[in-house]
């Protein structure tokens, strides 16, 4: 009988690497559970001993591409980092680009902002706790996630006109003003979702079988998780009081914003201050519709150029840009840009010379921060909590590989 | 009227060569249990879209509610390519499933589906039963090892682990319960039930879900399908399979499901009561299996899975010594099924 | 606020026989409910109100200011030279067109308006990439289509108890009075 024998293909040998006796398990590319990247995991026994995140499957360019393109059109590219939480992954970039072009977005732009960022992260949570339901094979928690999610992408396609890439903050302001329908049908979501909230708890969080997986699963504890560098709810479970929007961009310093804070820093503390964190953008959302305050929903600025035979659009409450937004010239100079995205703070760094479009841009990802954790989460524990370790740390490959 | 009568008599055949090549063959076994596959994977396709809000199947016969999506699914697999990989035992990967799924079959000689449809009658057919079903984890371990995939291998072990884990438990319910009956023969299990009108699910509830939870973790239903693992291990031993190879060993876990709940009936739910007439005792009989078996996979929907160090804990711990009560439950309770 | 709002997740924590029974309990509970699901493909979805789909392109609106180039973020409107005109018109790559409307927004004279479709289908993947005089007849023939659509539509609408739920409407938006869509 012949045999083709490569290293590390025969099954049944062990490998070995340093002294110990190892299997070196490639978890991805393609995997059921891999996402857009490999894990290389060596494991003595059932143990995990390290695991090697293989990322970059999904690098697209993005910091490279923004040099070449002008600053309203970075917009949609930057929001293709991360489709599904697309007003947080814009909102910074715009706002450093608005601090280098001298314009302040309008109260009522804010707040709009403020309100599209938080039905984002509602439904970033829930892609996340849909994809942490799935990897510990919870297919109920997986569909009820992202059916509820629906819902969400259901308000954010009311107020934009698109489901998921609305590129809705833009410099200066917004795209669309809040439509009619808007505050009943997001009072109606609200009440489900916390009913659902309620059904989420039974089903899966205090579900028995799916306590025993995240419990004292992947404890990151409060000094390491700073020295990691986590961000978002992951660095929030380990009982850090740290949030971007503590900063109080956009409309969060007016509706005194309070973060999620876990304790435990373990994978059930991570996804409950997920579960409390849907609770609290509802309640954002909520209190920034009842204080919404009037006004434009752009600055008068770019309105007043626009031709008077369009302006018409802008009374219904739809954007009509000016000839001259394509071609903006910034100040020379350096902004930053930083906003709490739904898997933690992403920062911006941006370099103009003077131009029309960006000398240099630079992006750190929340993702990309938290790949870390991987190794540093499953070591010592079995292979079977590594679905469990993944799943709790809403890793989002195509956002770290940017 | 009997049509095994008529079949004996037609052919010059013994009565009991019928009946040992019907009942496998036919009820219960390979024809019931197709039957039985195709609608519980539509059933339990249906009912996770259901409480998931979802639709599940449905555009494969539309009026049938989509019933008819695993008979599609079934022939497309079958006619799949059987994929070989370079570098497995070749003679054990290709007949280790065939195998399998064969040993499953001879079950279906011993289990009655109904008064007087038996292939075989035995004084000892609740233990050879339990045999049976039980060698087949040493085929499936040997399709891990055969694949040369180390998803494969691993899960292979999972199965190791699982099968010594759940089996203990699953024995020891099955013999409680047999003590409590003083016999280990289903004809007699299910005529002691009927004559003291008190199914086994009432006088042992003990050995009852102890029996009905180690069933679901040597049959990888959730939340036990550590075998199958797919977001660790693929398809565990399953992985490297294609075409009608992977369909078998597929069915192979709803094989041992619908043997166990079988078992399950006589043992617990008093077989083919409240009748005695072979065609509406049979229905009685299979409508309790799937009942039983719709249940099991309705947990499908509730659970993720269990981590296999809180498997075996919990079945070493925890169950196993409840059943040591479920045995002291059955010494108090067996003076009434006395003959 | 919210913060604490869920309180210490171990004192909510329900015994072990219940709660695994409140979580059968509540997966079967679910099972009685309908689905909250759109029924595609036997209806289409009518979108919300200003929805992004596909660039519609009016020829006789345009005076050939090219700001659609300019800012479309995917190239996908491109300048053409169109024989016996003498301004620059824009074409049009719907392949690359990523739904983003900034161009319908910068545009001055509306001659870019925004469909509701965004899901056709093409022949072939040249048929995607049109010259200006072929996407305002494919235009006119989106906006035909969209009067008169080929099947049913539904309109989404969020609803306290069930989530999502489905109304027929019809072109325009407006409610048709008929029953529910078939129960399933």
């Amino acid at each position: 009988m012949t045999r083709l024998l490569l290293p590390g293909m025969e099954g049944r040998v062990l490998g070995e690497r340093g002294g110990l006796r190892v299997v070196e398990l490639y978890i991805g590319a393609q995997h059921p559970a891999s996402g857009h990247m490999r894990l290389i995991v060596y494991l003595d026994g059932d143990m995990i001993v390290r695991v090697d995140p293989d990322i970059g499957y999904v690098h697209r360019t993005v910091e490279k591409l923004a040099e070449t393109r002008e600053y309203v059109r970075v917009i949609s590219l930057v929001e293709r980092m991360t489709i599904i939480d697309a007003c947080n992954v814009t909102l910074p970039y715009v706002e450093a680009v608005e601090r280098l072009l001298g314009v302040e977005a309008p109260p009522r732009a804010r707040y709009l902002r403020t309100i599209l960022c938080e039905i984002n992260r509602v439904s970033s949570h829930l892609y996340g706790l849909g994809l942490g339901g799935i990897f510990l094979n919870h297919s109920t928690m997986y569909m009820w996630a992202f059916g509820d999610r629906e819902v969400f992408v259901h308000l954010a396609s009311l107020l934009t006109g698109s489901r998921l890439t609305h590129t809705y903050p833009v410099f200066g302001g917004v795209r669309r003003d809040l439509p009619q329908s808007f505050r009943d049908e997001f009072e109606k979501a609200k009440r489900y979702m916390l009913r659902r909230l309620r059904e989420y708890d039974k089903v899966f969080f205090n579900n028995p079988v799916i306590r025993g997986r995240l419990e004292g699963v992947g404890v990151l504890p409060r000094e390491k998780a700073v020295a990691l560098g986590a961000t978002g709810p992951n660095l929030r479970a380990s009982g850090v009081r740290y949030d971007a929007r503590m900063t109080g961009y956009a409309a969060y310093r007016d509706l005194g914003f309070e973060p999620v804070v876990g304790r435990e820093g373990d994978a059930l503390e991570r996804v409950w201050v997920r579960l409390r964190e849907i609770e609290a953008s509802l309640e954002l959302v909520e209190r920034a519709l009842r204080e919404l305050p009037d006004g434009p929903f752009i600055d008068e600025r770019y309105t007043r150029a626009v031709p008077p035979a369009v302006r018409h659009w802008l009374e219904k409450g739809r954007l009509k840009l000016p000839g001259g937004y394509v071609r903006l010239k910034t100040r020379p100079g350096e902004a930053l840009g930083r906003g709490e995205m739904g898997r933690g703070e992403i920062t911006y760094y941006l370099v103009s010379d003077g131009g029309m479009k960006p000398y240099r841009l630079r992006v750190v990802t929340p993702s990309a921060r938290n790949v870390v954790l991987f190794d540093a989460l499953a070591r010592g524990h079995t292979l079977m909590d590594l679905p469990a370790v993944y799943g709790s740390i809403d890793y989002f490959p195509p956002e770290a590989d940017r | 009227m009997d049509p095994i009568a008529w079949l004996s008599g037609s052919l010059g055949v013994p009565y009991w060569a019928v009946r040992a090549v019907a009942a496998p063959l036919v009820y219960p076994g390979l024809a019931a249990f197709m039957v039985v596959a195709l609608f519980i994977i539509w059933a339990e396709r249906k009912i996770a879209a259901r409480v998931q809000m979802r639709v599940g199947p449905l555009y494969v016969s539309r009026r049938l509610g989509g019933a008819l999506q695993v008979l599609a699914d079934g022939v497309r697999i079958a006619f799949q390519e059987i994929i070989i990989p370079v570098g497995v035992e070749k003679w054990s990967f290709v007949l280790s499933p065939i195998l399998a799924f064969t040993v499953v079959s001879l079950a279906f000689t011993m289990v009655p589906g109904g008064p007087g449809i038996y292939g075989f009658r035995s004084s000892l057919s609740l233990l050879a039963t339990y045999a049976i079903v039980t060698l087949t984890p040493i085929l499936v371990i040997v399709m891990g090892w055969a694949s040369n995939n180390k998803f494969s291998y691993i899960g292979a072990g999972r199965e190791a682990l699982v099968s010594i884990t759940g089996e203990a438990t699953l024995l020891a319910s099955l013999l409680a319960a047999a003590m409590m009956y003083g016999s280990m023969d289903f004809v007699e299990i299910v005529e002691a039930q009927m004559r003291s009108h008190v199914p086994g699910l009432v006088a042992n509830p003990v050995a009852a879900l102890l029996f009905f939870i180690a069933a679901l973790l040597v049959t990888d239903r959730l939340p036990f399908d550590l075998v199958l693992g797919e977001q660790e291990i693929v398809q565990g031993p399953y992985t490297e399979y294609t075409g009608l190879l992977f369909a078998l060993s597929m069915a192979l876990g709803y094989a041992k499901l619908y043997v166990l709940m079988l078992v399950f009936t006589h043992v617990f739910l008093a077989g083919w009561a409240p009748f005695t007439s072979p065609l509406l005792g049979s229905i009685a009989v299979f409508a309790k299996t799937l009942l039983l078996m719709l249940v099991a996979v309705f947990l499908r929907s509730v659970y993720g899975r269990m981590r296999l160090d809180q498997v075996a804990s919990m079945f070493w711990s925890k169950l196993f010594p409840l059943a040591l009560v479920a045995f002291v439950v059955s010494a108090l309770i067996h003076p009434i099924y006395a003959p | 606020m919210a913060g604490s709002a869920g309180g210490d997740r171990h004192r909510s924590r329900p015994g072990l026989v219940r709660a695994h029974l409140e979580a059968i309990a509540t997966a079967a509970r679910r099972l009685l409910e309908p689905p909250m699901t759109m029924p595609i493909p036997d209806y289409g979805d009518a979108r919300v109100p200003g929805y992004r789909g596909v660039v519609l392109f009016d020829y006789d609106k345009c005076i050939g200011c090219s700001l659609c180039a300019q800012i479309c973020p995917a190239r996908a409107i491109k300048m053409y030279r169109v024989p016996g005109d003498k301004r620059l018109r824009p074409g049009y790559n719907v392949g690359r067109c990523i739904f983003c409307g900034l161009c319908t927004d910068i545009c001055p004279t509306d001659a870019l308006s925004e469909s509701i479709v965004h899901d056709r289908v093409y022949d072939d993947v040249p048929s995607m990439d049109m010259d200006p005089v072929d996407w305002a007849v494919w235009s006119r023939r989106v906006l035909e289509e969209e009067r008169k659509p080929g099947r049913p539509l539904l309109r989404a609408r969020v609803d306290p108890e069930r989530g999502l739920v489905y109304e027929r409407v019809d072109a325009e938006g407006g409610p048709v009075a008929e029953e529910k869509g078939e129960e399933r």
